[in-house]
């Protein structure tokens, strides 16, 4: 049996289930961003492994751009977090009750 | 050979936002930064007057829509109408920000940077032709504002804000990306136009659960974007949190983004599958509407309630689209529709900028959001009393006033679409438009006619002055609101140029 | 791709499932068992702790991090160009000196805040030329 695209395809959907489980889950700001990137790297995948399949490059080449406006995501969130960090020394978002809603 | 002409706006913006960055490491007073910010929106303005008067000039070459790298990005009467928008709305924010950051202990220099960033990818977002640029534009227009949203550092409301915003907008943006990659896996194409031309193969094929799955995916991050219920507990929070004239900027520049995205995504390149996003859109545009107008009821801090108000606008926003719900909707009618939503986006923004400017000379006054400290305005402020009446009732829809325009021209489109479906979506958004009438009556009342509370130095107040930028942001959106309300033939002139985009290529 | 494709994923599904918990099951059951209060205790010595203590970096490692993720990642954009420079010819050379030279004037503006200053006593010198009213404001 030969690996297909198709399987690509449900390891990338699992790996999105799995970020996108601990990013709704899991209460502590660092695991969250994890749990992004672990979203963003199983879309590539699904990217690369469409393209290949296809024979065009356009996959690879959207890979790219995901992974550097992850990286800028990724970036904001460090700052954030050492913004939160500064007048609260915690990390956890079940912390962050004082606005209603 | 690339065409410049029709890059000068973005190339001129970001050219403006480096030399923002470089202003600000210079030892100058700080506002000088917002200067070199309005000049460069104001410079960037320019080309998109020439690009759109370009059968009038005689130095310009009119070649129709002007497609650039491909067929990915597009200049043409759409996205030119929505670039002048976004660099117009942009306008008013930097106006609105500076005397906010002055009153406090700001950093200004980064945030001029940030918002035009933004701002940058705003326009870009107008043009994007295929699913990479639009995700770069739409992540460009948010991940600043990320930032902005926080930018009371030592606020831990803020801070809050910021981080709530962050997670449900990088949320978005992954299930936005995952509905993309299947689109693009499915179909095997980036560009709207190859897209359109490969989905209708994929009906009753093999593809077209995996189809379906990307197409809803997609939607359903660009929900989170425009704050359509039941994809908005983020919004209030986040616009009582942050800067109030970072609330402004969210709910008119980011938020029209969203919905710019949605209408180059929906007419575009899911153009035959109108039965796929029509009934979501149905849903979204009813459940918005709804839950928008009856949280706004119960609010008693007039931020929040704008948070709100901004919900159920989005909501009448997104009516047109549910009304493609109907089976065998025509290009006549779906051309309407289209018509009907840039047309309300333009509108709103002039109105609720306005609405934001009045809060944030009002909140310079009081120091207080709630809605019972600005109980008698009328009495010790009239001019802002009156202005603040006059956005709210524009944005319940009384003519003379601007959005009454905006909500016939939504009404229209429904109506003209007919059938059972698209009725009940026209009764329901009747039914809101007389709710929200309520709670925006609510507050002018309690403006012109309560007694200002005791607490309040009635005489201090009066005496305050407003700062002179913020006049000048009262100034446009109070002449836009009333000379569009009167003659809504110009907006109507507007909007009818964009029509040519939904009737396809 | 039909709906016999995702049998597979299923099967892997099934087999994943049910290798974790045969494995879980036997470790449960021929392991010995005798549970002692130390045993059961976190810690062999020392008082439980209620909650996980707040752990705090200082904020410069966090500034090196952010530095280097981005400017790590924004050179994937000269390896698209790298693959086919000889084709390009100097238009793309050209294109690829502003990206760089924007690079660059981002090294150029974080270097002149201070942010790479390991240092935070001259950080805070880097302040005074940046925001001297600020300076002024927190000494007062």
């Amino acid at each position: 049996m030969t690996v297909t695209a198709g399987w690509y395809m449900a390891l990338a959907a699992s790996l999105f289930t799995i970020g996108a489980a601990g990013l709704l889950l899991r209460r502590n700001a660092l695991v969250m961003f994890m749990s992004i990137e672990l979203m963003l790297n199983s879309v590539n995948l699904t990217f690369v492994a469409a393209g290949r399949e296809l024979g065009v490059l356009e996959g690879q080449l959207s890979v790219l751009f995901v992974m550097v406006v992850a990286a800028a995501e990724v970036t904001v969130g460090l700052a954030i977090i050492v913004a939160v960090f500064r007048n609260r020394a915690t990390a956890s978002v079940d912390e962050l009750t004082g606005l209603r809603g | 050979m690339i065409d410049y002409h029709a890059l000068a706006p973005e190339l001129l913006l970001a050219g403006t936002v480096l030399a923002v960055l470089t202003v600000d490491l210079l030892r100058v007073e700080k506002y000088w930064v917002a200067v070199v910010g309005l000049f460069g929106l104001f410079l960037s303005f320019i080309p998109v007057l020439t690009l759109g008067f370009c059968d009038t000039l005689t130095f310009c070459e009119d070649t129709g829509t002007r497609f650039l790298f491909g067929e990915s990005y597009a200049v043409d009467s759409f996205s030119l109408v929505l670039k002048a928008l976004f660099l117009g709305s942009a306008f008013v924010a930097v106006l609105l920000s500076v005397g906010y950051l002055e009153s406090d202990r700001f950093w200004q220099g980064e945030f001029y940077f940030l918002m035009l960033s933004s701002v940058l990818g705003a326009v870009v977002m107008a043009s994007s032709r295929d699913l990479v640029t639009i995700f770069v534009a739409l992540e460009l227009v948010t991940g600043p504002t990320f930032l902005m949203a926080g930018w009371r550092k030592g606020d831990p409301r803020s801070n809050e804000a910021m981080l709530k915003f962050f997670i449900i907008g990088v949320l978005s943006a992954a299930l936005l990306l995952f509905g993309m990659s299947l689109v693009y896996g499915t179909t095997g194409e980036l560009t709207f136009a190859g897209i359109r031309a490969e989905a209708a193969g994929i009906r009753g094929g093999d593809l077209e659960a995996l189809f379906t799955v990307g197409v809803l995916f997609t939607l359903l991050g660009f929900a989170f974007k425009v704050s359509a219920v039941p994809f908005h507990f983020w919004t209030p929070d986040t616009y009582e949190g942050s800067p109030t004239p970072v609330t402004a900027y969210l709910s008119v520049v980011s938020k029209t983004a969203g919905f710019v995205g949605l209408l180059a995504i929906c007419y575009l390149a899911f153009r035959d599958a109108t039965f796929l996003w029509g009934p979501a859109l149905w849903v979204l545009a009813a459940a918005s509407m709804t839950v928008g107008n009856l949280a706004a009821l119960r609010q008693t801090n007039i931020v929040r309630l704008l948070g709100y108000s901004s919900i159920a606008q989005g909501g009448f926003i997104l009516v047109p689209f549910g009304a493609a719900v109907a089976a065998g909707v025509t290009d006549v009618q779906l051309e309407e529709a289209f018509f009907a939503t840039v047309t309300y986006l333009l509108i709103y923004a002039f109105m609720n900028l306005g609405a934001f400017a009045v809060i944030i000379a009002g909140g310079n006054r009081l120091r207080s959001a709630e809605i019972g400290d600005w109980a008698g305005m009328f009495g010790y402020a009239p001019g802002l009393a009156t202005m603040l009446a006059v956005f709210f009732f524009s944005l319940a829809g009384i003519p003379p006033l601007a959005g009454w325009f905006a909500k016939f021209v939504m009404f229209r489109a429904v109506l003209s679409v007919g059938g059972g479906w698209a009725a009940a979506l026209a009764i329901i958004a009747a039914v809101n438009s007389v709710i929200a009438f309520v709670y925006y009556a609510k507050v002018v009342k309690s403006a012109f006619m309560d007694p200002a509370p005791e607490h309040v130095a009635v005489a201090d107040l009066a005496r305050m002055p407003t700062v002179p930028s913020l006049q000048f942001a009262l100034v446009l959106t109070v002449a836009g609101v009333i000379v569009l309300g009167i003659f809504p033939g110009i907006i109507a002139e507007i909007g009818e140029l964009t029509k040519t985009f939904a009737s396809g290529f | 791709m039909t709906l016999a494709d995702y049998l597979p994923i299923a099967l892997m599904f099934v087999l994943g499932v049910g290798f974790a918990s045969v494995a879980m099951y036997f470790s449960w059951r021929i392991a010995p068992k005798k549970p002692t209060p130390e045993k059961l205790a976190p810690y062999e010595c020392g008082i439980v702790p209620l909650q996980e203590p707040a752990q705090r970096f200082p904020v410069k490692f966090y500034m090196v991090a952010m530095l280097f993720v981005i400017f790590d990642v924004e050179i994937i954009f000269l390896f698209a160009w790298a693959v086919r420079f000889d084709q390009f010819g100097w238009a793309g050379i050209a294109a690829v000196g502003i990206f760089v030279a924007l690079l660059i004037e981002t090294l150029v503006y974080v270097w002149k805040r201070g942010a790479l200053d390991w240092n935070v006593a001259r950080r805070a010198r880097y302040r005074r030329v940046v925001a001297p009213e600020r300076v002024q404001e927190e000494a007062a």
